[in-house]
């Protein structure tokens, strides 16, 4: 089976396949008997609530089989709502008690403080447990259960307050992170899993920057976020060639092309480059072995995630080009990231050109994988990113050559141009996706 | 639930629970058993000293290697090659008879010698002039009652310290009056 063939995340877009044309978006529903749709809807719907398929998915199956809309594709559609309304209640709560610990925390005795801190937290947890597991309320329980993970991150920082501890410290976000990390993957809960890898590039990104002291310092900074960046990303590619944690993948893959692509892009700017040291970082010594330490490490779980991610992957009918263009992008990135921590030639001009070339193969390459891998949200990371770029060099070439107005005019204008073509371009995606797209005029 | 993956999510929350408990447990230790020690602290730039939920504090041993005529002045002697990031050791008076001028900073840990000291990060080197963190920078106060430490004259702060340098923050005395929030 191979990773495009079964989609287990809600955020990815449903394979369906059918007749189509440029005209038909819906696919053409195969007959089924009433005993049979039956049956289809009470597996689906098993499977809906167990977190095996979608809501996307459940409406595209049923759609596909002409199932009629009744109770139980109106529940679907419910859904949604159920998770926006159960988490806005975990939130209120949470909110709440912080808000009641926050006024009332100086005057309560140390053990009042201990047991509302540890107590609330087990018991959100318990609650979530029971609601989730044994009730059998999935979202509900799944938002308790964020809840929980939320609240040993925010009772981290409250003990290192009572303790008068260092709260500006990024070694918090990191304990939080291993703290909740296992939590996801248990209770197989997608929302934590976002919470805890956005906790870890937080973390390692302002644990790295803490190295800033001199310029020299900076190239080993951008070089090891580059790392960071390929590490997540690779990770996240390991999780894919495992059917029971592809559903993890997602915050991995996002998490890694933001930081890869936001990091690439502060390299395109030949000032930063003007600003920083010509000497090497060995030539200086002003890299720590802790700092070392954290480059080799950063670098061996890339390149170890890309080789295992190879070997679990599905091989059959995949092209070289399918298999190794991911893998090569990220390795490159690696290898870049290796070219600034060791900085062993000095040439701004150099790495302006060499990071001005990255950026666009990042930004290509994420915007192709989210199409390929049926990744929305990588997708919309890299249109992102192309826009700002495309905005970026537009500003840098016309601010000295024309004048203001006539500059925002010509930017304009082309701005429209690219709107109208990013518009044809997603309602061909729309129509390869086989969704149908709703009118807001009807 | 599979009954492995509930065993393991109990796991995990028990770690979570032990984790902070932990933490609790090891800086309750520290100010039930530790020595005391009273740091006089060092006027800083205002608009820093309050930062709305803390008062960073800076002590008398936060920058070290700077020479002084001042007979009532500790001096601290840098001893060996001590660079950015290091871990250090400085020692501290002890007692009341406590009459050593010259007082030592060095980065192997202490020898029985040494009575009392405390342990630090040097965050930056030169000239042999060293700044040291010590974890004890920060002291949090309820929402608007930082005002009154940051219009004091003097600040001191009592500290308790372990048998392995590490210290933590029992009280503040502001002139002269231990402050309670």
């Amino acid at each position: 089976m191979t990773e495009e063939s079964q989609n287990n995340d809600s955020d990815q877009i449903p394979a369906t396949s059918g007749q189509r044309s440029d005209a038909e978006v819906t696919p053409t529903p195969a007959p089924v008997a009433n005993d049979q749709q039956n049956w289809l809807k009470s597996r689906v719907a098993k499977w809906s609530e167990s977190g095996i398929i979608s809501d996307d998915q459940s409406e595209a199956i049923l759609n596909y089989e002409a199932v009629p809309e009744e109770p139980l594709r109106l529940g679907l559609k419910f859904n949604r709502l159920i998770v926006v309304l159960s988490t806005l209640g975990a939130i209120l709560i949470g909110a709440g008690i912080i808000s009641f610990v926050a006024s009332n925390w100086q005057g309560m005795p140390a053990i009042a403080k201990l047991v509302l801190l540890i107590g609330g937290q087990t018991a959100a947890y318990a609650i979530a447990y029971q609601i989730q597991f044994v009730r059998g309320y999935p979202r509900i329980g799944a938002a308790i259960m964020f809840t929980g993970a939320a609240w040993f991150g925010s009772n981290l920082f409250l003990v290192a307050q009572s303790y008068h501890l260092p709260t500006d410290n990024p070694d918090i976000l990191i304990l939080w992170f291993i703290g909740i990390l296992p939590l996801a993957y248990i209770t197989r809960s997608k929302s934590i899993t976002v919470m805890a890898v956005s906790i870890f590039a937080v973390g390692i990104t302002w644990k790295i920057g803490n190295w800033a002291d001199n310029s020299e310092n900076a190239f080993i900074i951008i070089g090891t976020l580059l790392l960071a960046s390929a590490a997540i990303y690779a990770v996240g590619m390991l999780h894919l060639g495992r059917e029971k944690l592809k559903f993890h993948a997602g915050p991995y893959l996002v998490s890694g092309a933001l930081l890869a692509i936001g990091v690439t892009y502060l390299l395109t700017f030949e000032e930063n480059f003007r600003s920083t040291a010509s000497r090497s970082i060995i030539e200086s010594n002003s890299a720590t072995g802790a700092q070392y330490a954290l480059v080799a490490i950063v670098s061996i779980i890339a390149i170890a995630a890309l080789v295992i991610s190879d070997r679990f992957s599905s091989q059959i009918n995949r092209s070289l080009f399918a298999r190794f263009a991911e893998p090569a992008i990220v390795a490159l990135v690696v290898a870049l990231g290796w070219v600034l921590v060791t900085h062993l030639a000095y040439s701004p001009m150099g790495y302006v050109v060499i990071f001005n070339l990255l950026l666009i193969l990042l930004i290509f390459g994420t915007i192709t994988l989210g199409i390929v891998k049926k990744r929305e949200a990588l997708v919309n990371v890299g249109i992102i990113f192309f826009v700002i770029d495309l905005s970026t060099r537009y500003i840098e070439l016309t601010i000295d050559m024309l004048d203001t107005s006539l500059a925002f005019i010509v930017g304009g204008l082309l701005l429209l141009g690219v709107g109208y073509t990013m518009e044809r371009a997603r309602r061909k995606l729309l129509i390869q996706f086989g969704i149908k797209e709703v009118s807001h005029d009807s | 639930m599979t009954p492995k993956l509930k065993r393991l999510f109990i796991a995990v929350i028990v770690i979570q629970i032990v984790f902070l408990l932990g933490i609790v447990g090891y800086r309750e230790s520290i100010l039930i058993s530790g020595r005391t020690a009273v740091l006089q602290t060092v006027p800083i730039d205002p608009r820093d000293l309050f930062k709305g939920e803390y008062v960073t504090l800076r002590y008398e041993i936060s920058t070290l290697g700077v020479f002084t005529n001042n007979p009532q002045v500790k001096l601290y002697r840098l001893i060996g090659d001590i660079t950015e990031g290091d871990t250090v050791f400085v020692e501290l008076p002890a007692g009341e008879n406590f009459d050593k001028r010259l007082l030592a900073v060095q980065a192997d840990e202490p020898t029985s010698d040494v009575d009392l000291f405390i342990k630090g990060r040097v965050t930056s080197s030169k000239s042999g002039i060293i700044t040291v963190e010590y974890g004890i920078e920060q002291y949090f106060v309820p929402e608007g009652k930082g005002l009154e430490i940051e219009q004091a004259d003097e600040v001191e702060v009592r500290i308790k310290i372990n048998r392995s340098g590490t210290a933590a923050i029992q009280e503040l005395i502001v002139d002269g009056e231990v402050w309670r929030p």
